[in-house]
């Protein structure tokens, strides 16, 4: 595993704190909890690491292409393609256009000014791998992402022990860094070619979560 | 049309047949898919013309004497004007089968395609060996592209992935106009796709439920008359 530290700009990223607005997103785990599919750390963990391996795996891949300095509108519409979900997708899109509002001022550039101009609202992981540049930090940093924001919404909505549930985060980083190492394999891999690991109950779950957001009061937005 | 063994093509033409579609049955003439095979079918539908290819039995993935897994691919091209129906009976992913399945599909303009596919982890009371299922659909860019594993207990069990259901089913619908909005219910869902085309998702403990769920997601296709 390379022991590189990550650059700065990746941990900003990656960091709770960020003003991109993820805190409001918990990643389906919200309506999982609704349903009694997650309950505890141990069924917090499972759904974690089939997160991780599924929808964490995409994210990863379509970070470490879009540090190449491909085609951004091609990674756009593969990332559609395979996020069946129009809930899934407007997540993805809200979450990038937060990275976007804060790129534009604390990253300028003109790679990021064209994409913005192609794409006002880019999908998550194409926007973070255009400002990280090395392929296994933006997969780490979304693969990262894709545990953390669940797990802090599980300590809020299930008041879950935060130490316990550090502990369940702590004990898949190896998988986040085999994810992310994974994915770093991809940085020039034609879009098409991108790997496509579907999540159904994922998909089913963002569904009924929006359809429960717009009839009721949710503390997240998926 | 050519079959070549195992897979046998049966052209439908009894007095069921009707006059505005052929129906082809995909008959398995041999026990397959087995470690080792390595399956090709392409379709190709014409200008116009309307298809409906059929499975008749289950696709059981056993596996084989022969080291490796086995492999089906599936490649369908549609026409301007044409359509497919691709329905085949479900896979099942018995213990210890190594399976990839692909179907690819390419349409024109205005081309019309439904495919279904109903994975099953198992036999009863087994566990499911190895699946990869792939589905990829595109209309000059991509519509749809979607990749299924099964048979890591670990993630078969996940809240995020299977759920611990036994059955999965899609059927992707690219059928005239999309619907306006998603439908979802606790364990199925029509979405819109993002770049036309639409597809249905369910999850259940048996494949007669998933048939169900995926029939009830399909009524609320504006298409739905036409199947």
């Amino acid at each position: 595993m390379d022991a590189a530290p990550m650059d700065a700009t990746a941990l900003l990223l990656a960091d709770s704190r960020f003003p991109g607005g993820g805190h409001a997103h918990s990643g389906g785990l919200e309506e999982a909890a609704a349903r009694g599919l997650v309950t505890d750390e141990p069924s917090l963990a499972s759904f974690l690491l089939g997160r991780l391996r599924t929808a964490g795996a995409l994210a990863a891949a379509f970070a470490a292409a879009a540090t190449g300095g491909g085609d951004l509108g091609a990674l756009d519409a593969e990332f559609d393609a395979r996020t069946p979900s129009p809930a899934q997708r407007a997540a993805s899109r809200a979450q990038g256009g937060g990275v976007a509002r804060a790129a534009r001022r604390a990253w300028p550039s003109a790679r990021l000014d064209a994409l913005l101009a192609a794409q006002p609202r880019p999908h998550h992981p194409v926007i973070v791998g255009l400002l990280v540049r090395d392929p296994r930090d933006a997969a780490r940093v979304v693969a990262y992402l894709a545990v953390t924001g669940p797990a802090s919404a599980a300590v809020r909505l299930l008041g879950l022990d935060p130490l316990g549930v550090n502990a369940v985060l702590a004990r898949l980083a190896g998988e986040v860094d085999a994810v992310a190492a994974d994915a770093a394999r991809h940085a020039r891999t034609a879009p098409e070619d991108l790997p496509a690991p579907g999540s159904p109950a994922l998909d089913l779950l963002a569904e009924a979560h929006d359809r429960h957001h717009r009839e009721e009061v949710r503390l997240f937005a998926s | 049309m050519r079959s070549a063994v195992p897979l046998k093509l049966v052209p439908h033409r009894g007095r069921l047949r009707r006059a505005d579609h052929a129906l082809v049955h995909l008959v398995s003439a041999t026990t397959a898919p087995l470690g080792g095979d390595d399956l090709a079918l392409t379709v190709r539908v014409g200008p116009g013309a309307h298809l409906v290819l059929r499975g008749v039995a289950a696709t059981v993935a056993l596996p084989g004497h022969r080291p490796g897994g086995s492999r089906a691919l599936v490649r369908v091209e549609v026409a301007e004007g044409g359509s497919l129906q691709y329905l085949p009976e479900p896979t099942v992913v018995t213990a210890r089968a190594r399976h990839e399945a692909v179907f690819e599909a390419e349409l024109a303009g205005d081309a019309r395609l439904r495919a279904r596919e109903v994975l099953v982890l198992g036999r009863v009371g087994e566990r499911p060996g190895h699946l990869v299922s792939t589905l990829s659909v595109r209309r000059g860019g991509p519509l749809l592209r979607q990749s299924v594993s099964v048979g890591a207990p670990e993630v078969d069990s996940s809240p995020a992935c299977l759920a611990g259901r036994r059955v999965l089913g899609a059927e992707v619908l690219c059928w005239g106009h999309d619907p306006a909005e998603p439908v979802s219910r606790p364990w199925w869902s029509l979405v819109p796709l993002a770049r036309g085309g639409s597809l249905a998702t369910a999850l259940a403990d048996d494949a007669v439920t998933v048939g169900h769920a995926l029939d009830q997601a399909r009524q609320h296709h504006p298409g739905s008359g036409e199947f």
